[in-house]
């Protein structure tokens, strides 16, 4: 099966503090990928690495065989196109309502004109009703994005990710502002999701139990270096004490 | 949802969004519409156009660039340096004015509930609402003529924005660190000095440094009224029709100017 996203020898940091030490993997189109690790260890700037909202220092970042950190500022809004991305705190518009959330998931498909005027074609908005419907909250459609819950939030902002047709989902730590019952609900949701629209899926994860439950493959990542890379299966005592290790002491 | 369900939601939600459009677009053409007659009324209709002539305008912008050398003169560093020594003083003065202020007016920690948050909001709203000349004005009467009167009318004027600022700082302050100290059993003078000064510091020194570089400003024009300072010498230049020495004194002005912009953005540096 063909690659969709291929990092090799990926390196990011400063001079004086290096955050990513070379790290590789490959993601195949039903992969669905947790990368699990201490604090600092590096995932947030791994995954923002792919869609280059960090600026990584060396290596590739081959999405469908394109190598993103060899492209231009425009060439790259265009490959961002197709990079959906889940966030940590949901990153919401407060003040927007539900829809008009959902709806900044087609901007970079729309002019700057168009979309000050919010005028956003009709096929968007069914898709975003569709959308909404699809993670429950079809009846929210019109509340203010800060009027919902934090579970009810992240729903807006995975519709808001789909709307862009994805060829690839980052997700960033979904579960961090979430209860335990939430936090699976809203990990039930992206995997359904990933199955339905066959979409891979690289999401950091700190809770171990959860990458297991819900991953086909897990990567371990501690001080910007891979230490483990298998099913989730192989994931023993051993190799979590390899990963955590920093911890520990 | 089925399909038909959707449509007529897509119908509903589209139809509702072209009416804000629609709202939106006359809102605007009613504010385009009012600037535009405003403009009219007011300065098209009221001014007398027949006076001005490129003729006109270049004669005066000459009488201006003859500057005239004998009005830089002792008088003028002396008036330079009182300029801005006055500035300073009334930043300090305002900013000593403005803490009882703050603490009154501050929905968070005033004192005595609404009342005492009612006293500290006129207060900054009459500090704000009586322009630094009239301050002026009411300060000479006051004390006399003088450097001390500029002074005072400048740091009352000084109040307003200061003590508003550092009382809407207040308020917005992190709650958290607040907690912590009030679990700990801290006093509220403790909570004021470990949870709340920490946090506003920053807001309170840039505002500071701000507030003088306003008052440098403020400081080159209370002349005006004899409250000392530059304003002194432009009015006798004006008095007297002598436009070169205007422009010298607008010049000095302006120096004064530059120096604060100057001095503002290194300190904001050191201190931020």
């Amino acid at each position: 099966m063909k690659a969709v996203l291929e990092v090799k020898d990926l390196r990011a940091g400063y001079a004086e503090r290096e955050i990513l030490k070379g790290v590789s993997f490959t993601l195949g189109p039903d992969d669905f990928f947790a990368i699990i690790g201490p604090s600092g260890a590096g995932k947030s700037t791994l995954i923002r690495c792919v869609n280059r909202l960090v600026e990584p220092k060396g290596g590739q970042v081959l999405f469908n065989g394109v190598d993103l950190l060899k492209l231009s500022y425009p060439e790259m809004r265009m490959q961002r196109r197709n990079i959906g991305m889940i966030f940590q705190e949901f990153n919401l518009i407060e003040r927007l309502s539900v829809m008009d959330n959902v709806l900044t998931g087609r901007l970079g498909y729309t002019g700057t004109l168009r979309s000050i005027l919010r005028m956003y074609t009709k096929d968007d908005i069914a898709q975003a009703l569709r959308l909404l419907d699809r993670v429950g909250l079809a009846e929210h459609v019109d509340k203010r994005a800060d009027r919902l819950s934090g579970g009810q939030r992240q729903r807006v902002g995975i519709a808001r990710a789909l709307i862009q047709n994805p060829k690839l989902l980052l997700v960033d730590e979904p579960t961090s502002s979430l209860d335990p019952k939430i936090s699976r609900e809203v990990m039930t949701l992206i995997r359904e999701i990933a199955r339905e629209f066959h979409i891979p899926v690289l999401c950091n994860i700190h809770d171990v139990d959860l990458a297991c439950d819900f991953c086909t493959r897990v990567i371990g990542l501690q001080d910007g270096v891979k230490k483990f890379d298998g099913r989730p299966d192989e994931l023993d005592k051993a190799a979590l004490q390899d990963i955590y290790a920093m911890e520990v002491l | 949802m089925n399909a038909a369900t959707l449509a007529l939601r897509v119908e509903g939600i589209e139809a509702s969004r072209q009416k804000t459009r629609r709202l939106k677009f006359l809102t605007w053409a009613v504010v385009l519409v009012a600037v535009a007659w405003s403009i009219q009324v007011i300065v098209v209709r009221d001014t007398d156009w027949s006076r001005i002539s490129l003729a006109s305008l270049l004669d005066i912008a000459k009488r201006f660039v003859e500057l005239d050398a004998s009005v830089v003169s002792e008088d003028l560093w002396k008036a330079s340096l009182e300029t801005v020594v006055m500035a300073t003083l009334a930043t300090v003065v305002g900013l000593l004015m403005s803490i009882p202020v703050a603490w009154l007016g501050a929905a968070n920690i005033t004192p005595f509930g609404k009342s005492s948050y009612a006293v500290g909001r006129f207060l900054m709203t009459m500090s704000r609402s009586v322009h630094e000349i009239v301050w002026g004005l009411i300060f000479v009467s006051a004390v006399g003529l003088g450097a001390l009167a500029g002074v005072l009318a400048m740091a009352v004027r000084s109040i307003g924005f200061i003590s508003k600022t550092i009382a809407e700082a207040i308020e917005d302050v992190d709650p958290k660190p607040l907690e912590a100290i009030r679990a700990a059993g801290g006093t509220k003078f403790q909570i004021l000095w470990f949870a709340i000064l920490p946090q506003i510091i920053p807001v309170f020194v840039g505002n500071m440094i701000f507030e003088w570089d306003i008052n440098i400003r403020r400081s080159t024009i209370m002349g005006l009224v004899g409250a000392g300072g530059l304003g002194l010498l432009l009015f006798r230049q004006m008095a007297m029709s002598n436009y070169g020495g205007i422009a010298v004194v607008i010049l000095a002005v302006l120096a004064l100017i530059i120096f604060g912009e100057v001095a503002s953005h290194y300190a904001r540096r050191a201190v931020i």
